[in-house]
């Protein structure tokens, strides 16, 4: 526009104006600022939104599987784990089974139902009276502990308690492969 | 470092001359701050694509997940909700952007030969805006998105011949449902952006080679020429950090709550659109009967029609706006048009004064009772009792009130009004919100 205070610079060669020296630095640095300003305050929202669900952790809660009653002393038992779990903003029914073990003296213990070499799932074999894995033939006694086959560690246990003579057992999952137990 | 890399690149890629065809392009009569509009513009569309990516992380084009998709935006993804609020702002901040920039264009006279086919081009990119600011607003699935929508579809089908085949493709058959709210998000996040990115291009290729208008003087030979960069790339840069401060800030400060889930069977419901179709949404209040179509279709239609080809209805070649009254006249009548509608819309719609508490509490008790089952205000409720719209006019003694709600046979015999037990605050809040219905002043 005609009429400005400041006239540009005059640059030889070229035949068009511009600034020159320490204005044209300070627009420079102005346009830098500008960018950097709009590009933080951007960004923070941005990838805000796109981790966030990685640091949310899962609801985890105490679901009812049975009464302790019905299990038999030192005999694996398979109790069905169902719970209402969220999934982003739909809400679906869990199916879980997990193994329930009561010792003699009347201690519960609660395993994964997941073989702890790569992931399948395994069963009580009662001829053999051992936990069987038909995947890679991994094999565990009745506390868990690995008989046989490539399991690395023994069979992870689950959070439970008794309330009122019912079984609570809370859900979770692990890593598979690992000589320790490490929770996902 | 960055200077090595960049020489580096250059002795393979042969950068600057791109750099100098980017960046020196000359601008007669030297940079300057009324120039911004067009790269703000270029600038929030950017801001609408990269914030739109994001929320199309969560959001599920289907009426069973889309609201509740949005809610859990909002509520469970952190700063979910700043990032819904910057997409909702930058695009009306776009529609305030592209008004200013046509504006500037209209008043330098900058659409004349030999920039017709710019002008034109632009005008097609504003409707394609205007066309994302529609199919945008039905995405979130609540009452206001579904309503407002099916009245857009409407009177789409207002139209003679093409009318019902229109809507019908806009809606994917007979109901707007399952298969209107896929096809809007696919038109909204594929088709439109796509459509618009090559709409830019040739609006920016037709600019480079035709050149930047400058001012509006007769004697151009006169001017001097300033080169893009640094001056021009500064003015847009801060007046872009300005533009985005004021959007971040908006969004931060002004939550944008859902209405209820869409529910395509309660009819009661009335939607008020966004602010830039507010003046629209006036205008047709005004129109009836068989003069609708005028309004729905023919009036819009000439409107666009005469925006795309002014270049060639305006043949004066003056382009310092003194010297063209005519235009500048017309102009000036159009945006005295939409702002008056606009300028209603906006006052009809906060015509109940919220500065008042009771006024508020009020209104609650109102809804608590059921009045609006024989009662009836700006159009919502039963006609078997007064309308109340405007009772703060014609009842304007507050102890007549108070002596109705108490008894209203004391005051109105006849009255099949029942007696409600209040307590003396709902009698009072009761009481104010009545007084508060008022014809705009």
């Amino acid at each position: 526009m005609a009429g400005h205070p400041e006239q540009p610079d005059q640059q030889p060669g070229g035949g068009f104006s511009t600034p020159v020296g320490s204005r044209r630095t300070f627009f420079h640095w102005v346009t830098l600022a500008a960018a950097g300003l709009v590009g933080v305050g951007l960004s923070i929202p941005l990838l805000s939104t796109l981790m966030s669900p990685a640091f949310q952790r899962r609801q985890r809660a105490w679901v009812d599987v049975g009464a302790v009653d019905d299990l038999p002393a030192g005999h694996p038992k398979q109790l069905d784990h169902v719970t209402t779990v969220r999934d982003g903003w739909l809400e679906t029914t869990s199916h879980k089974a997990v193994w329930a073990v009561k010792q003699p003296q009347g201690d519960i213990r609660v395993f994964s139902p997941i073989c702890t070499h790569l992931g399948c799932g395994y069963r009580w074999d009662d001829s053999e009276n051992k936990f069987l894995c038909p995947c890679h033939g991994s094999s565990y006694d009745v506390n868990g502990q690995v008989l046989g086959g490539p399991a690395p560690r023994p069979l992870d246990t689950l959070p439970s308690k008794v309330e009122g003579g019912r079984l609570l057992v809370m859900y979770k999952d692990f890593k598979s492969g690992l000589p320790t137990s490490v929770e996902l | 470092m960055s200077s090595r890399l960049y020489n580096w690149l250059d002795a393979r890629l042969n950068l600057k001359p791109v750099q100098r065809t980017l960046l020196d392009e000359p601008i007669p009569g030297g940079a300057s701050w009324i120039y911004v509009f067009g790269s703000v513009t270029l600038f929030l569309f950017v801001l609408q694509a990269a914030t739109g990516m994001f929320l199309a992380l969560y959001y599920a084009p289907t009426p069973d997940h889309a609201y509740d998709s949005v809610r859990f935006i909002e509520t469970d993804i952190f700063l979910g909700w700043v990032v819904r609020g910057l997409h909702h702002w930058g695009a009306s901040a776009m529609v305030v952007a592209i008004g200013l920039h046509m504006l500037q264009t209209f008043l330098y006279g900058a659409y004349k030969a030999p920039r017709e086919v710019m002008w034109m081009v632009g005008v097609c990119l504003f409707l394609i805006v205007m066309t994302f600011a529609f199919t945008g607003y039905l995405l979130p699935w609540d009452q206001t998105a579904y309503w407002a929508t099916q009245i857009g579809i409407n009177m789409v089908g207002t139209v003679p011949l093409i009318g019902d085949i229109a809507s019908r493709v806009l809606r994917g058959g007979e109901i707007l449902g399952a298969l209107t709210l896929s096809r809007f998000f696919a038109i909204h996040v594929l088709f439109l952006p796509a459509i618009l990115l090559t709409g830019i291009a040739v609006h920016l290729f037709v600019l480079r080679r035709v050149g930047p208008a400058g001012p509006w003087t007769d004697d151009r030979a006169s001017l001097g020429a300033e080169t893009f960069a640094p001056r021009q790339v500064y003015m847009d840069a801060v007046v872009i950090a300005g533009v985005f401060l004021v959007v971040a800030a908006l969004a931060l400060s002004i939550p944008l709550p859902l209405t209820d889930k869409a529910n395509p069977s309660d009819t009661s419901f009335v939607p008020v659109p966004e602010w830039y179709f507010l003046f629209y949404y006036e205008l047709l209040k005004y129109v009836h009967g068989p003069l609708e179509p005028l309004a729905t279709w023919v009036l819009p239609l000439c409107v666009i029609l005469v925006m795309l080809f002014w270049p060639f209805i305006d043949r004066n070649p003056v382009r310092n706006p003194i010297r063209r009254p005519v235009a500048l006249g017309s102009g000036l009548l159009f945006l005295l048009v939409v702002f008056g509608l606009l300028g209603i819309s906006i006052r009809n719609l906060y015509a109940v004064p919220r500065a008042d508490p009771a006024v508020a509490r009020g209104k609650a008790v109102y809804a608590q009772l059921g009045c609006v089952g024989c009662h009836r205000i700006h159009g919502e409720g039963g006609a078997v009792a007064p309308d109340l719209s405007t009772v703060g006019d014609t009842r304007p003694d507050r102890e007549w009130h108070l002596k109705h709600f108490r008894d209203p046979q004391s005051v109105s015999p006849g009255s099949f009004m029942p007696k409600f037990p209040l307590t003396d605050q709902q009698l009072n809040d009761l009481t104010s919100y009545m007084l508060s219905l008022k014809r705009a002043t």
